[in-house]
């Protein structure tokens, strides 16, 4: 009844607002070594089950790629890369807020990012990077943020966070290795409509074969 | 990192990365003393129950985003953007190739100790290893711990990746509660490489531990005066053999010559006898209200009333048993239990165990609906004429109010013991101990006896209550 249960939610809620309210301090003003230090102390004297944020090692390396994406536009294009920094503290915002939604529009914003350094004349390898660094860090997120609200943040998940990002990662850099082996194979006078329509083909052919 | 505690008390896994996998031949509870238990063989794949398969839909619109590229590039004539949107293409295909794995697992779950003292901390190791022929590139699991008891140490959960023929081993630690506890089955989440679709199945691992308190006898808790024809304890009205004074009265023939009042015959010369108060056995039936309603408690974290109130009923029992009387105990519940009254060693042992294990008097409240006048009608026909009722309720809504007043008009004297379970932060709970603090007032003009207990332990308030009750 109402006394006992009064008292329940407004003392969880704010012990939960304390403690997001402190990660996120301490989050924002370190760097990756101190967003990992960040993670040490989590408060063993209250100890609830359910602490739904995603885990740090998550958060940590969705940062790490969306820095090298950004840093590898940046090299071509200034505006680009500030529009893939954008994008990386999306998916911070959106780790700490555990909201896909804010995770979706920063890879957006990366998106629109890459077409501008693409735009910019960025060369096809900083590109490539760049793509493949925003997609690990985005999917990485998300999937910290899947991970926090199932499994919670105290968990054991260092093995999954790095099956699931390796993973995704060998995807990106296999499939950056064949488009960028390709268009060198093909020679790169070839006008852009031909290999737009190459990569229709290829597109073609999958579909068929599934 | 988080997970660096959650690797601290896999103290079993003794892997030096820390992480959350072993060899097959690693086994877990090797090291352990007798005392812990393996619920199941090792190598037979768990009993799996689908629950449910879904898409994520993680990776919608990867597919648009990548060709939003690529024609971009075509439009503004730059082959660097339309190899970057081929390489979104390729995530694309990832994200359709995969289908989520069925978990084959052998799932074994040991506790430390199977019939712990109440408050005791339990560690669990749940080990489960893939028996299957696929690999799991991304398995979560959680464990199904029951209701009634509270985690304190270490999530009951883990994620990770496990290869054919290797386990991953999770321990935590929960604190134990009265009560039997039955432990629900492990939930397995799968899913496939890149996330794009998810399998959840439920293992079934049976684990239980039954945790029965001692019964510590309390103080001397003061009955009203209803009793039987018996020889007891409690003090009546009814002159007789006894060792207090209670009257005096004509002498009759046959009065022991050691109850004449001497010193009046010396007086006046009237041959007179005292008489003594007699004190005879009681019969009690202690009430413990466990309602949906009663399950209350003044933080989150606290013990509820409920098991406040069975503590205090057990406390009562021994200590009554002990005086003599008859005790029976009974739950104001949706779920029926009735001990009837009762006196002797084996009585008190059904009495602890009904205390402890009764589902009706479980740590958490039961799902069935409470019809008050059904219950009443059964009460009632259960109960012995000469019984009289202690109420252990919280009296968080009228309901136990009105009961405990309609018990008492029916000629079983009631006495209402309250734990109490308000606190006074915001204005709803001082509002809710206000509206308790009257119903309080009013069962004690209906004359009700009623005794309340917060931070003090139930002796003690039982005894500041007894100083102002009169017989």
């Amino acid at each position: 009844m109402s006394g006992g249960q009064g008292g329940d939610g407004a003392t969880g809620e704010a012990a939960r607002e304390e403690a997001t309210g402190e990660t996120a301090r301490e989050e924002a003003t370190g760097d990756d070594a101190g967003v990992a230090a960040a993670g040490d102390d989590v408060p063993v004297d209250d100890f609830h089950e359910t602490d739904a944020r995603p885990p740090t090692v998550a958060v940590v390396a969705s940062l790490a790629a969306a820095g090298v994406a950004a840093t590898a536009a940046l090299v071509a294009s200034p505006v680009g890369g500030a529009l893939l920094g954008a994008a990386a503290l999306a998916f911070l915002g959106g780790s700490l807020r555990n909201s896909t939604r804010v995770l979706t529009w920063g890879a957006a914003v990366g998106v629109v990012g890459l077409a501008v350094a693409g735009y910019r004349g960025a060369p096809a390898e900083a590109l490539l990077v760049a793509v493949v660094g925003l997609t690990v860090a985005w999917n990485v997120a998300d999937h910290g943020v899947g991970l926090g609200e199932q499994v919670g943040r105290g968990a054991r998940v260092r093995r999954n966070v790095a099956v699931h990002g390796g993973a995704s990662l060998l995807v990106g850099a296999v499939a950056a290795g064949l488009v960028y082996g390709v268009s060198l194979a093909v020679g790169g006078g070839q006008p852009v409509a031909a290999l737009a329509l190459l990569l229709a083909g290829g597109i073609a052919l999958i579909s068929a074969l599934r | 990192m988080s997970d660096s505690r959650g690797d601290g008390i896999a103290a079993g896994a003794a892997s030096t990365d820390g992480d959350s996998t072993e060899g097959k031949s690693a086994d877990p509870t090797e090291g352990k003393s007798g005392n812990s238990t393996e619920t199941e063989s090792a190598d037979a794949p768990t009993d799996r129950e689908h629950r449910r398969e879904v898409a994520t839909d993680r990776w919608v619109g990867i597919a648009g985003a990548a060709l939003a590229l690529v024609g971009l590039g075509v439009l503004v004539r730059q082959p660097s953007l339309v190899l970057a949107g081929a390489v979104g293409v390729g995530y694309g295909v990832y994200a359709r190739t995969g289908e989520a794995p069925t978990p084959t697992l052998a799932v074994t779950r040991s506790v430390s100790d199977e019939s712990p003292a109440p408050g005791d901390e339990v560690r669990v190791t749940v080990r489960a290893e893939n028996v299957g022929g696929t690999a799991l590139p991304d398995l979560r699991l959680v464990d199904g711990v029951p209701p009634g008891l509270a985690v304190v140490d270490g999530p009951a959960r883990v994620a990770t990746a496990l290869r054919p023929g290797t386990a991953v081993t999770f321990e935590y630690a929960v604190r134990a509660a009265r009560g039997d506890h039955d432990w629900e089955p492990l939930t397995a989440i799968t899913r496939d490489a890149a996330g794009a679709r998810e399998r959840t199945s439920a293992l079934d691992a049976p684990t239980a531990i039954a945790c029965t308190p001692e019964l510590s006898a309390g103080g001397d808790l003061p009955l009203r005066g209803l009793t039987t024809l018996h020889h007891g304890r409690v003090p009546t009205d009814v002159g007789g053999a006894g060792v207090e004074f209670h009257a005096t009265r004509e002498y009759r023939r046959g009065d022991p010559l050691k109850r004449i009042d001497w010193n009046r015959r010396a007086r006046t010369g009237e041959l007179s006898t005292v008489e003594l108060r007699e004190e005879r056995s009681a019969t009690v039936v202690l009430l413990v209200d466990s309602r949906d309603s009663a399950y209350v408690a003044a933080d989150p974290d606290a013990e509820t009333a409920v098991e406040a109130s069975v503590a205090a009923a057990g406390q009562a029992f021994s200590a009554l048993l002990d005086g003599g009387d008859r005790v029976g105990i009974a739950a104001l519940s949706p779920l029926d239990c009735w001990l009837p009254p009762g006196s002797g060693t084996v009585h008190a042992a059904r009495g602890r165990e009904t205390l402890a294990t009764d589902p009706a008097l479980a740590p958490t409240p039961s799902d069935d609906r409470f019809y008050r006048s059904l219950w009443l009608r059964r009460f009632r026909r259960r109960l012995p004429a000469d019984a009289q009722v202690l109420f252990f309720t919280p009296l968080v809504d009228d309901t136990a109010a009105t009961l405990a007043r309609r018990i008492d008009a029916h000629g079983h004297l009631v006495t209402v013991l309250s734990p109490d379970p308000t606190t006074s932060e915001t204005v709803g709970q001082r509002l809710a101990t206000f509206e308790r603090r009257q119903r309080l007032r009013t069962l004690r003009s209906a004359g009700i006896r009623a005794v309340e207990w917060g931070d003090d332990s139930f002796p003690v308030a039982v005894a500041a209550a007894t100083r102002r009750w009169s017989r």
